[in-house]
């Protein structure tokens, strides 16, 4: 029975939920309120020396040092106390299995501590919902692209269904491993170095454009631009600049083209991006270029949300919770694989009349509206 | 929070010839247990070659591995604890014992 006094600030009506992040090289922990406001969201990153990258179990020590100050920091931030949270969320894949096992087994623990129920979260649907909470795009074609994962998503029936994604590499795992060749640093984050690095591009070196369909590949065009890059570096044919340059619009081309395709499939016009390689301004004046020339919108955000972290496992988790969703601590396991389209995306069903508005109700008119009759010509020829 | 390890050299059963027994004394009844129960849920990884058995008795976590091999025995046993003491860390924090209120 609390007799305190609420703090004078505004504080968002309750409940709160407290997420657990920890799949790569990033810890993050945070506290939302179901209306998205994200009251605290303090994250760490493991960063290796300028030509290395991380390793699972140097990963999960850096995480398991940094949890617990990290807890105290995003509760004090937050001005939460556990008797304020409705749940407690984690990431359960997909991601490096020693470093998920850091935030899940944490979520346990405070899960019994505190009394709280568990929410198991899909780290890759916890990036579009936090995108979608942060941008107000209500129904996009979304592009996840991070260190781990490429994929071209749309919402359907219930479900993120994956229009496209890498057939073997992720586009950031192809950035960061190519910052490793040219030894650039990792502070904060190679893809970051690569970007800045690009700018000061000027020769376009040819690379493989890999676009199969609606999928794409990188390892090709990784491997060639290693190679590429010994030879050209030695004998002055062209600069690291130029290399980060002509990489970058080589593999953004690519994401762009099966994005316009995804976009084209589902009739949408607005574009998410999201994940860390979506910070990439390049990527963002790219994608925005196409989508005005259809018609659209390109909803994008910066590295407090692009990147992994807390909030959105905790928001995510929420809307999860809201909806009766909750993980019992027997289940409460972490996996390293786990399909964006395996998560039963019950709010999306729901949230016209829950948590949206009018512009959700409009759009949804409209798209039945457009439902036109396919034209005779395709159906025998 | 007390431990005790006692690394045994051989022989509950054939093949299984690298042990390790430890315990870890909570105090309470109530953490020993959120312990064990945080840590049960993840089963060891390869159990044709690492076996791992956790009770809860008199507040303390008691801690058994058996392994085929000492390599497996030493990066299940080490990764275990790592694990065990940031969720220690989490109930010292965070744990309110009934025993402390009686």
């Amino acid at each position: 029975m609390a007799s305190s006094s609420p703090p004078a600030s505004s504080r968002p009506p309750g409940p709160f939920a407290l997420g657990l992040e920890s799949s790569a090289n990033k810890i993050g922990i945070g506290v939302v309120s179901i209306s998205g406001q994200i009251l605290s969201n303090p994250r760490h990153t493991y960063i290796t020396p300028p030509g290395h990258g991380f390793l699972p179990r140097e990963t999960a020590q850096h995480h398991l040092v940094h949890l617990l100050p990290l807890l105290r920091a995003a509760l004090a931030e937050a001005d939460a106390s556990p008797a304020d949270l409705a749940c407690i969320c984690y990431t359960m894949g997909p991601g490096i299995g020693g470093p998920l096992q850091v935030a899940a087994a944490s979520a346990r623990a405070l899960s019994l501590l505190w009394g709280k129920p568990l929410v198991a979260v899909n780290h890759c649907v916890a990036h579009i919902e936090m995108g979608r909470a942060v941008t107000g795009a209500v129904d996009p074609v979304v592009l996840y692209v991070s260190g781990g994962n490429t994929q071209v998503i749309a919402y359907s029936e219930g479900r993120y269904r994956i229009f496209g994604e890498t057939i073997d590499i992720a586009v950031g795992n192809c950035l960061d491993r190519f910052a490793r060749i040219l030894e650039l640093s990792n502070d904060p984050s190679p893809g970051y170095n690569i970007e800045q690095l690009a700018k000061k591009g000027e020769k376009f070196i040819d690379l493989p454009y890999v676009v199969k369909g609606m999928d794409v590949s990188f390892s090709g065009i990784l491997s060639f631009i290693e190679a590429a890059a010994i030879e050209k570096l030695e004998n002055n044919e062209c600069t690291p600049a130029d290399l980060c340059y002509s990489l970058q619009e080589t593999l953004f081309a690519m994401l762009v083209e099966i994005t316009e395709r995804a976009m084209a499939h589902c009739d949408s016009k607005d574009v998410l991006i999201v994940g860390g390689v979506g910070c990439n301004e390049r990527l963002q004046e790219m994608m925005r270029i196409m989508c005005s020339e259809r018609g659209g919108r390109l909803f994008a955000t910066d590295d407090r949300y692009c990147i992994d972290n807390g909030a959105m496992i905790a928001y995510t988790g929420l809307l999860a919770y809201a909806h009766g969703v909750i993980t019992p601590l027997e289940d409460s396991t972490f996996t390293q694989r786990f399909r964006t389209d395996e998560v039963h995306a019950i709010w999306r069903e729901k949230e016209v009349p829950v948590l949206n508005n009018m512009d959700s109700d409009t759009v949804a008119e409209v798209s039945i509206d457009g439902v036109s009759v396919p034209t005779p010509i395709a159906v025998d020829s | 929070m007390a431990a005790a390890a006692a690394p045994a050299s051989s022989s509950s059963s054939p093949g299984w010839d690298f042990t390790c027994n430890f315990e870890v004394d909570y105090g309470s009844e109530e953490h020993a247990s959120i312990v064990y129960k945080t840590l049960a849920v993840d089963k060891e990884l390869q159990p044709d070659k690492v076996r791992r058995e956790m009770t809860v008795s008199g507040g303390k976590l008691l801690v058994r591995f058996e392994a085929v091999e000492a390599r497996f025995l030493r990066a299940s046993f080490s990764a275990f604890v790592d694990l065990m003491v940031l969720i220690t860390k989490l109930v010292e924090e965070y744990g309110v014992s009934k025993e402390e209120h009686s």
